[in-house]
């Protein structure tokens, strides 16, 4: 395993991507400086600095601050548009001059430890499009509803910049609804669904982008590269282990041998998970849930099928441990996928 | 808030001081067998809580009449709850008596002056209310207010359409909405930055609150659109509203470079609030569709 991954405490955000925004929002808002940035360890004076950091957890402070001293449910979606036109972040900028939407959501993906280093994507087909389902590849400490609102508004806008429209676009998201939302995505979300994604019609991924442009693109290509040499191409530790694990399937990894595989010692990997509000088990068991619900979506596997991909010793244990992900069996889940 | 009140905090630590001195000077510190818990803690208690008013005020009022009056009651009960608790540490000499004076005269005289300072209060919060209307409506929640505008939200429209619906329902009267929303927002943000957006939400949010009449409240519904509740009103009088609001906003319009804004009008026959403010959706849509800053015919 060549991939390296940052540990919580590690500095690998700038400054200048988000944070400097956010407190100017905030600030707009009648929120205190001084308030907003206990607690953290961000500097007044260094808020200036072209390359000033700051540490993930810090950035997650940041918000519990300013959601304890405002109640402004649009700020995730003025953050998102926020940065997708910030003059500072070349990596936003890129997206613009992108030739079409694959493109600039591929850039997206491939330098999301610049922007969002708390999500990794998964892709898949499904009848009408594209889905990219989020997850987080890191413990985000209650903030993921925030960070999800932050990406999915940087997309739309980009979108609905681009291409002047977002028809035929809609959004699931795992949380309870809540009256705003819907508003400020301005496309169809529905709630309580069973993963944070987003569904893109095939008609959208190959339209050129109004500001297309081949030169510019490069030329902040080159400056993402550059950015590459402060800010590692890292992932974080969870994400890494999800990744091992879904690799693996059917095959159970233990602890041991994952450590063995990202050159940790199990104690210290579990020291780690625990920085990230989770631990092994738990990984291993959303692995499992992702997968089982993907294999249903597909076709037509029967329980046996499933438990021996899964790598559940009967099909008796894997109805159990799907009854308690999702709260039906599966043959009712699939009913419920086909009916829609 | 506080740091309008800096003398008065040095003022009120030099009272108790010279209290306590005072105390000291004249009695005799008691034997520790003979402290009465239960009343230390009864007295302990009424001290604190007394204190915590004090501090509440100075922290939340400014400075003016009103907090004066308030302030020195409360400190004038302080004093007197603080004589109270001392001497059950202390034995004053039986022939003095200007401690058991100082003890019992100031908390009626305290309670008096804090009883003007809230009859203040209530005039001043008469007052609020009247530079509050056309911003609210019969519900007060603080934490609906959204921080940028200082109007309420959406949460807030949801329970005041609600009640307000079903009182007209009621009573057969009419209930109008004005929907406002501003064109291509996004695009202005994205030009100017979010910062002269910012600006002018609040600029003009400003504008819209001060042309309503004193029965109607406005909401931000949304980033960039606005609901008007608008009670006992009809159609006629809510076309010649939006009238003058459009009239109005180009005058704000024209002072810079600023978005424009689509106004539409609807009256509420629908028996809840989602349902009327899914109709403001279609009401808004069509009055982009058609000819900018016109009303529906229909209306």
């Amino acid at each position: 395993m060549s991939q390296r991954h940052f540990g919580y405490q590690d500095k690998i955000l700038l400054l200048q991507h988000g944070c400097s925004e956010l407190l100017a929002l905030a600030q707009r808002r009648g929120a205190l400086l001084h308030k907003l940035l206990s607690g953290t360890g961000i500097f007044e004076q260094d808020l200036h600095k072209p390359l000033g950091r700051l540490h993930y957890s810090d950035w997650l402070t940041l918000l519990k601050n300013c959601q304890q001293q405002l109640n402004s449910p649009e700020l995730p979606y003025l953050l998102g548009n926020a940065l997708l036109n910030s003059r500072y972040i070349s990596l936003c900028q890129s997206l613009h001059y992108a030739q079409n939407l694959r493109q600039a959501l591929s850039q997206l993906y491939y330098f999301r430890h610049q922007l969002f280093p708390c999500f990794y994507a998964r892709l898949y087909r499904q009848q009408h499009g594209i889905v990219i389902e989020i997850k987080p590849a890191m413990g985000l400490a209650n903030q993921d509803g925030f960070m999800l609102g932050l990406l999915f508004a940087l997309i739309l806008n980009l979108i609905k910049q681009q291409l002047g429209t977002v028809n035929g676009i809609s959004l699931q998201l795992q949380h309870d609804a809540s009256a705003m939302q819907q508003q400020f995505f301005g496309v169809e979300v529905s709630f309580n669904q069973a993963a944070d994604s987003l569904c893109i019609p095939f008609s959208l991924w190959q339209q050129p982008f109004a500001d297309a442009n081949v030169e510019q693109l490069s030329a902040k290509i080159r400056s993402c590269r550059q950015l590459n040499r402060m800010l590692d191409k890292q992932r974080a530790l969870p994400e890494l282990i999800c990744r091992l694990q879904q690799r693996a399937l059917p095959q159970l990894l233990s602890q041991e041998q994952v450590a063995a595989m990202l050159g940790l010692s199990s104690s210290s990997l579990k020291r780690q998970l625990s920085q990230h509000q989770t631990h092994f088990a738990a990984l291993v068991d959303s692995v499992r849930r992702d997968a089982a619900r993907h294999l249903l979506q597909q076709g037509q596997y029967s329980n046996r099928q499933l438990a021996s991909r899964l790598g559940y010793s009967d099909e008796h244990n894997f109805r159990r441990a799907f009854k308690r992900w999702t709260g039906v069996i599966p043959s009712s889940f699939k009913d419920l996928f086909n009916t829609h | 808030m506080w740091r309008q009140h800096r003398y008065k905090i040095l003022l009120s630590l030099i009272l108790l001081l010279c209290g306590l001195l005072l105390a000291l000077n004249t009695g005799a510190a008691k034997h520790s067998s003979e402290f009465d818990a239960l009343d230390i803690l009864g007295e302990g208690t009424t001290l604190l809580v007394a204190c915590g008013w004090l501090g509440l005020i100075i922290s939340s009022r400014p400075a003016g009449r009103v907090t004066e009056w308030l302030y020195y009651g409360s400190l004038l009960l302080v004093f007197s709850y603080f004589l109270d608790l001392l001497d059950e540490f202390i034995r004053y000499p039986e022939q003095f008596r200007l401690m058991s004076w100082l003890e019992s005269l100031p908390a009626p005289v305290g309670m008096l002056v804090l009883t003007y300072g809230l009859v203040g209060w209530h005039r001043e919060q008469r007052a609020i209310n009247r530079q509050l209307r056309g911003r609210e409506l019969f519900l007060r929640d603080h934490q609906l207010i959204d921080p940028l505008t200082q109007l309420y939200g959406a949460d807030y429209l949801h329970a005041v359409l609600q009640r307000e619906i079903e009182l007209h329902l009621s009573q057969h009267r009419t209930l109008c909405l004005l929907v406002l929303d501003i064109d291509d927002f996004a695009g202005f943000n994205r030009h100017h930055g979010i910062a002269a957006g910012d600006t002018y939400l609040s600029r003009l949010s400003e504008l819209l609150s001060s042309q309503l009449r004193h029965s109607d409240v406005i909401c931000r519904y949304a980033g960039d659109r606005f609901v008007a509740v608008l009670p006992n009103t009809t159609p006629q009088q809510a076309q010649i509203m939006a009238q003058h609001l459009r009239q109005q906003i180009t005058q704000l319009v024209s002072a810079g470079d600023a978005p424009q804004l689509t106004v539409a009008g609807m009256t509420v026959q629908q028996h809840s609030a989602q349902a009327a403010l899914q109709q403001t959706d279609i009401a808004i849509k069509q009055a982009k569709a058609g000819s900018a800053l016109k009303l529906r015919p229909e209306l």
